[in-house]
């Protein structure tokens, strides 16, 4: 299984280049250690536990570029720097939709990685026809709500003391969302073939 | 190549002006050659039918209209209806698979492809690219434009924000047509 037009390469702000690409079989021990490395306040809020080894199995299991298309960026000794992962159905009444989940190695972080992430994950998901992007982003992730911002995403919805941190305190979670679906008005628009001035 | 007529025929929302229109630009601008399109809506057939009229040449050319293509593109039985009777002797069908049943009004002596390019574009994620699938499949039956060319065509022309999709699009059709022909990875193999 391949994705389209991966691997790409990606230049961060300070001139650093990473190797986009997508998660393959071979990543399952890299990735776990790029979570375990996370400090514990960028897990705290992460919907799985992402440290487990059950997780880690899971994951890799259900990758199949087409509900599940996770990428990594990885440095030129492959080391994995981040993972962002887009989450679809196929079926059912949110088949339009996609969620994007997103994490950047502390060291890379405020480079501007977060941000080309995103943008590579709205290129996927709008390559796969996806209409909507939806993150599920905690109320104090200031660098999280500010790339997804920065990537087209609104604030949609918030749910009120919604998530509970691995210490155990309440906070709001903020549901931001990218409508994508202009581009493919755009798209419907060209392939309309309809002109009232010759009678269509 | 000698001037080529082809006929791209179907409804609206389908996408036949572009195709046509991709395929001339296909031609004119990567692959050096003169084309000219015409298209037309509505009254030339019932309903919202609509159709493109592409000729392709190595000379300029001074009569656009195509009365008898060589290469008909349909993507509906009323398309199929209305035009097949007018293909060229010798010349290829292109048509929809499950929207359009061959019959009697194929003319003798003319090659017919089908591709179920619905289907295949709705398993891409959107039935709106059936036409770019369609422009694939043309490429790769008829290498009347390299693929190269119709690819940089398409990524050109289609809104921003879709040109991967359109491009898988593309291939999907273009691989179809390709493996057909025999001329595919997983087209008729020789035993060794
Ligand atoms: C959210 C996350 C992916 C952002 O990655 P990143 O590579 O730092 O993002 P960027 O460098 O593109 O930064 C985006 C913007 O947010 C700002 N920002 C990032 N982290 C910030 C922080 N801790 N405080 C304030 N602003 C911050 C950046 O300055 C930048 O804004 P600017 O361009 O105006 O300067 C990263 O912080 C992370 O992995 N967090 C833990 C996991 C998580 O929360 N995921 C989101 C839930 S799906």
């Amino acid at each position: 299984m391949t994705l389209e037009g991966y691997p790409r390469d990606l230049t961060c702000k300070d001139g650093t280049t990473l190797t986009v690409r997508p998660v393959e079989a071979r990543d399952k021990d890299a990735l776990l250690a790029f979570y375990r490395e996370l400090p514990e306040e960028d897990r705290l809020f992460l919907r799985d536990d992402v440290t487990s080894q059950l997780w880690a199995d899971r994951f890799m299991a259900s990758i199949d570029y087409e509900t599940v298309i996770p990428l990594l960026a990885v440095t030129a000794d492959q080391e994995i720097v981040a993972n962002g992962t887009l989450y679809r159905t196929l079926h059912g009444w949110t088949r339009h939709v996609a969620e994007v989940r997103l994490a950047v190695a502390r060291p890379y972080q405020r480079r501007g990685l977060g941000t080309a992430m995103l943008r590579e994950l709205v290129r996927v998901a709008t390559s796969h026809g996806v209409e909507k992007i939806v993150a599920s982003v905690v109320d104090n992730q200031v660098g999280a709500i500010r790339a997804f911002e920065k990537r087209g995403f609104h604030r949609e919805a918030v749910l009120k003391g919604h998530v509970k941190d691995i210490r155990g305190h309440k906070r709001d979670l903020v549901i931001m969302a990218n409508d994508v679906s202009h581009i493919w008005e755009a798209m419907a628009a060209m392939v309309a073939d309809y002109s009232p001035t010759l009678g269509g | 190549m000698p001037k080529t007529e082809i006929r791209v025929g179907g409804l609206g929302g389908q996408g036949v002006i572009l195709c046509g229109h991709i395929i001339g630009k296909a031609a004119a601008i990567y692959d050096n050659k003169h084309a000219t399109l015409i298209q037309s809506f509505g009254p030339e057939a019932r309903g919202s039918a609509c159709s493109a009229q592409v000729s392709l040449a190595d000379e300029p050319i001074g009569y656009p209209y195509v009365k008898r293509p060589d290469v008909l593109i349909v993507m509906s039985p009323d398309a199929y209806s209305q035009f097949a009777p007018t293909l060229k002797p010798g010349g290829i069908l292109l048509y929809e698979s499950e929207l359009v049943s061959l019959d009697e009004k194929l003319p003798e002596g003319v090659t017919a492809y089908g591709i179920p390019a619905t289907r295949l574009a709705e398993e891409l994620g959107r039935r709106l690219v059936l036409n770019i699938v369609m422009v694939g499949f043309f490429v790769g039956t008829t290498a009347l434009v390299s693929a190269e060319a119709a690819e940089r065509a398409v990524v050109h022309s289609v809104p921003k924000g879709t040109e991967q999709l359109n491009q898988r699009a593309f291939r999907k059709g273009l691989e179809f047509g390709l493996n057909l022909t025999g001329q595919g990875n997983g087209g008729p193999r020789h035993d060794a």
